[in-house]
């Protein structure tokens, strides 16, 4: 039993150890404040490790072919963030692409190094570091509102024009849903708990 | 109805890190586990919660005026504001879309300014609170908030594809920028505020505790 707080109601509460699927449930205010799942280090390892695989196949292969009037264009991923142009709109873009690409990257190479490091116990101080900068981008990553974005765009233009989804559309797609899949395991609780310098071994 | 009495960290001069959830002394400045601030007054992210409100509540208006985007069809130039794309999609029989981007566009960020605002005076007042209902309302709030920004997406991604020259093209317009600020600062708004003041009247109160 651990002793914490409610982080959404300050209710004082002890957490005891869970079993895999099982989550304890402020009693108060009902916010789930931790779940645990069986060997949640290796599947968030294997799934970082995926995202980034496909994020790179995103970024190699035609993302979307437009084609109206007789003329086809072919749009790379990055080209489709970049459409705004570099002056006026330049904030704008930096600002998705920081979304879409570069938080992502950062959230899932920064948990690939607390996982390594907490089963290598080397390093704690530094997963620690970044276990805090995980947790403060993870609300500012869009990438699923991007894909959102393209249904809604398709629908938009249906009448105007043909669009065919490339390879790198199937890996984007991929891309989300490993990421979908990793928040899964994200637990707050369970991520400090291995990385604390008084961590129990489990 | 059930009563209960419940123990608060407060209560023990206590504070959870919301960055780790370590439970630290109040008199602490700093956690030490992640080093996070630790602030014992919760209130402290009310007065920036209520700027930022201000502020997107100002930058809602040109976001919504002005054009999110241009379009050029054979030669002709035409502008686009969010409402006017979503009556266009309304009319072209894409329901579904056209609620959508109503929704995430329009509804959202008035409905979350209003809710945040709300709860920002609720604490601020003596008023008895729904505790359970606000505090899901603002659950809500931070979890819908930031799909909002689906629209700039769009527009990002049809000025991408549609560059044919006169015969068709789309420009981004004045309101993609002033939109997608007026997005993220209702998420930091929604960062700022601290989901414990809604629940610290209550310990404070002097009714029986009561819930639902
Ligand atoms: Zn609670
Ligand atoms: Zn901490
Ligand atoms: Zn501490």
């Amino acid at each position: 039993m651990k002793q914490l707080a409610c982080n959404e109601c300050d209710l004082l509460i002890k957490i005891p150890e869970l079993v895999h699927g099982y989550k304890a449930i402020c009693p108060r205010c009902d916010f789930v404040i931790t779940r645990f799942r069986e060997r949640f280090r290796t599947k968030l390892l294997a799934l970082s490790f995926s995202s980034l695989v496909f994020l790179a196949l995103t970024l190699m292969f035609p993302f979307l072919i437009f084609t109206a009037q007789g003329r086809e264009r072919t749009v790379y991923f990055l080209q489709s963030l970049k459409g705004m142009g570099e002056d006026t709109y330049f904030i704008v873009v930096l600002f998705m692409i920081i979304t879409t690409i570069v938080v992502p990257v950062a959230l899932m190479v920064g948990i690939s190094f607390v996982v390594v490091s907490s089963r290598l116990s080397i390093g704690l101080p530094t997963s620690r570091r970044i276990l805090k900068l995980i947790f403060q981008l993870q609300a500012w990553n869009m990438a699923e509102i991007f894909l959102l974005g393209i249904l809604v765009s398709m629908v938009k233009i249906a009448s105007l024009a043909s669009v065919e989804f490339g390879w790198s559309f199937v890996a984007f797609v991929l891309y989300i849903a490993t990421m979908a899949a990793m928040r899964i395991y994200m637990d707050k609780y369970q991520l400090w708990r291995i990385v604390s310098p008084t961590r129990e071994a489990r | 109805m059930e009563s209960r009495n419940y123990i608060t960290a407060c209560s023990k001069d206590l504070k959870a890190c919301s960055t780790c959830l370590h439970l630290c002394k109040t008199k602490q400045f700093h956690c030490h586990i992640c080093g996070s601030k630790i602030d014992s007054n919760n209130r402290h992210g009310i007065q920036t919660t209520i700027a930022l409100l201000i502020t997107a509540l100002v930058l809602y208006i040109p976001s919504n005026l002005y054009p999110i985007m241009y379009t050029t069809y054979l030669g002709e130039t035409s502008s686009n504001t969010i409402l006017g794309g979503v009556i266009t999609l309304w009319e072209h029989g894409s329901y579904p879309i056209a609620v959508v981007i109503f929704v995430a566009s329009v509804l959202v960020p008035v409905v979350k300014i209003i809710a945040l605002g709300w709860l920002s005076y609720s604490v601020h007042t003596k008023r008895i609170l729904y505790f359970k209902n606000n505090h899901r309302m603002f659950r809500l709030t931070e979890f819908i908030g930031r799909w909002s920004m689906v629209d700039i997406f769009v527009v990002a991604i049809l000025v991408a594809l549609i560059q044919m020259g006169n015969v068709m093209r789309i420009m981004p317009g004045e309101a993609s920028i002033a939109f997608a600020a007026m997005v993220v600062t209702t998420m930091l708004a929604a960062h700022y505020f601290d989901p414990r003041l809604i629940w610290e009247k209550l310990d404070q109160s002097e009714e029986p505790r009561v819930y639902e």
